[in-house]
């Protein structure tokens, strides 16, 4: 986990960026603190024609199908520096309130991929629901292979590529997740307290005699 | 071109004339023409007799062509009566089953033709359940009346393998006869074993040289031997569905050998047709199922409670941003993603 601003390590239930202090009130100011309403699919650039919208719906559509916890949202326009466009995702992921999602999937559960054609570059962010199954190489992987697409300005085509090799990912994902779920429980468990660790190396010291006698006096 | 020889020439025609013409014909004086007529003289006369004309050459005698008469050996043999086959080989044809397939104790066939042809019905022994027996005869010999060839078939060949003999004359191929031992006798009708043996001698048809002729008597009759076997084994239902000559048979006993085995390979192919039809229809269908139900799968993730993080209520996961700006920078360039500001102008 990586903060929007700072692109630092931070842990898992960090409250502000320990390196920069983000937090979601700095992005409000520059952003604001308003809920926004969008559809998923949202063409503010205006770089899908007709054609291409219906195609990228529908890759949108599958993948809203095939995950049904799940939704994909995509956002086209032009945010400026690069910077902005981590902040920016974060951002609307929290603040916006997508209109042709159905209101039992809450925007935990959603991919968003941002894409501005001014500065060329794009970005993904995803919901606590996807925190512990999706890593950031998966979602670097899945706009790779979008990149040689925009590129040529095939805006369309990309996306279109992204959304399949995300399916495939989910599905990777989803696999492993039926068969060791705590594997993935594990990377979202509150951090271990100190005094948690201190007992648990003193507990595996003592005599297993008197740790019986011990846990009886607690009783 | 033309009109310039024709002027020539009647140029030159009209000088001769004139040169004729200036020479005078001579003219009888006095009594000369009445004193020759009184002496016997007829105008003409010289061209109306036999003698020969004064002063020109005698005829000589005609003499007689000396023209080399044929010998016995140009002029063509009359047609002899049909001889019958000598005594003395006899025994070495119907004394006893042949211990070879191709008989020929005149020594009809050259030695390699006998050795190529031997080879061919051992290798058609090898490939077929019915051997091939060739007693060779001369073409215009006989088979002594005393010898009862279907007496001698039952007598030799009514034990071990089933076989077909055929008595084969040499440059005759019409004369040719077929029998059948007597387990396919039942089997293989009459008509069926002439259709063998007209289909057979038509192929030796189409050869000139005897010994050609008979190469392509046998590679024939060992193609409808073959059929022959596959009507006892049921395989055919009748003589109807048997190809009455096949003109473009092999005219090789390697081709043969090719072709009966294709003929093996298809109909290993028609005994597994339907069993790896079923299989691989059952594949597909399996395969179709699989694609089926994969495309209609429902994946769904555990819901853990994740604490959130930097305030945001739905999302605190960034992940990744790439640049499309330049082709120079490719997305392998940009995996590790860094502060901004540890980023090279």
């Amino acid at each position: 986990m990586k903060c929007p601003r700072c692109v630092q390590r931070i842990h898992r239930a960090a409250t502000s960026c320990p390196h920069c202090g983000f937090t979601l009130a700095d992005a409000d100011v520059r952003f604001g603190a308003e809920e926004v309403r969008i559809r998923c699919l949202t063409d503010s650039a205006g770089i899908l024609r007709r054609g291409d919208r219906e195609r990228v719906q529908a890759a949108m559509d599958h993948i809203t199908r095939r995950f049904p916890q799940i939704f994909v949202a995509i956002y086209t326009g032009s945010l400026g520096e690069i910077s902005n466009l981590r902040q920016f995702g974060f951002w609307l992921l929290n603040r916006s309130a997508f209109e042709d999602v159905p209101v039992t999937k809450p925007n935990a559960a959603g991919i968003l991929i941002t894409i501005d054609p001014e500065s060329k570059a794009a970005g993904m962010v995803f919901g606590y629901l996807l925190d512990p199954f999706l890593e950031e190489s998966d979602t670097f992987d899945c706009l790779s292979r979008a990149h040689a697409y925009w590129l040529d300005g095939d805006y369309a085509d990309g996306i279109v590529r992204l959304l399949a090799h995300l399916d495939s990912v989910l599905r990777k994902r989803s696999r492993q997740a039926r068969r060791d779920p705590e594997h993935f429980e594990r990377k979202v468990l509150p951090p271990a307290q100190m005094g948690d660790l201190v007992r648990r190396i003193r507990a595996g010291h003592r005599p297993a005699a008197e740790e019986e006698s011990n846990t009886e006096v607690t009783k | 071109m033309k009109s310039r020889f024709a002027a020539v020439f009647l140029s030159l025609t009209g000088i001769a004339a004139l040169a004729a013409m200036d020479e005078p014909l001579p003219k009888w004086t006095g009594n000369e023409k009445k004193e020759l007529e009184s002496s016997g003289w007829i105008a003409g006369g010289v061209l109306l007799t036999d003698e020969p004309v004064p002063d020109e050459p005698k005829p000589q005698a005609a003499t007689e062509l000396k023209v080399e008469q044929p010998t016995a050996e140009e002029i063509a043999p009359e047609p002899v009566p049909s001889p019958e086959i000598a005594e003395k080989f006899l025994p070495a044809y119907f004394a006893e089953r042949p211990k070879s397939f191709l008989i020929d104790p005149q020594g009809l066939l050259s030695q390699a033709d006998y050795h190529d042809r031997l080879n061919f019905l051992n290798y058609h022994a090898s490939d077929s359940s019915i051997d091939l027996f060739v007693y060779v005869i001369g073409g215009n010999q006989e088979i002594p009346s005393e010898v009862r060839e279907e007496e001698m078939i039952e007598r030799f060949f009514s034990q071990g393998r089933p076989a077909a003999i055929v008595y084969y004359y040499l440059g005759a191929p019409q004369r040719s006869v077929v029998y059948l031992s007597p387990s396919l006798t039942d089997a293989v009708s009459a008509a069926e074993q002439k259709r063998a043996l007209a289909s057979s001698v038509m192929q030796a048809f189409e050869k000139i040289h005897p010994s050609e002729q008979l190469e392509a008597f046998l590679v024939q009759m060992s193609i409808r031997i073959y059929w022959m076997e596959r009507m006892i084994g049921g395989e055919a239902n009748a003589g109807n569905d048997l190809p009455a000559f096949s003109r473009k048979s092999p005219a090789t006993a390697k081709d043969a050998g090719k072709s009966a085995k294709l003929e093996w390979a298809l109909s290993l192919a028609r005994k597994f047709a339907m069993p790896a039809g079923v299989t691989a229809a059952s594949l597909l269908a399996a395969f179709i199922m699989n694609f089926w139900l994969k495309r209609r799968a429902r994946y769904h993730f555990p819901d853990f409670d994740v604490e959130p993080r930097l305030g945001g209520a739905h999302a605190a996961g960034v992940g990744a941003v790439i640049s499309f700006a330049s082709a120079a920078v490719p997305p392998a360039s940009q995996r590790d993603q860094v502060p901004d500001y540890l980023r090279r102008a």
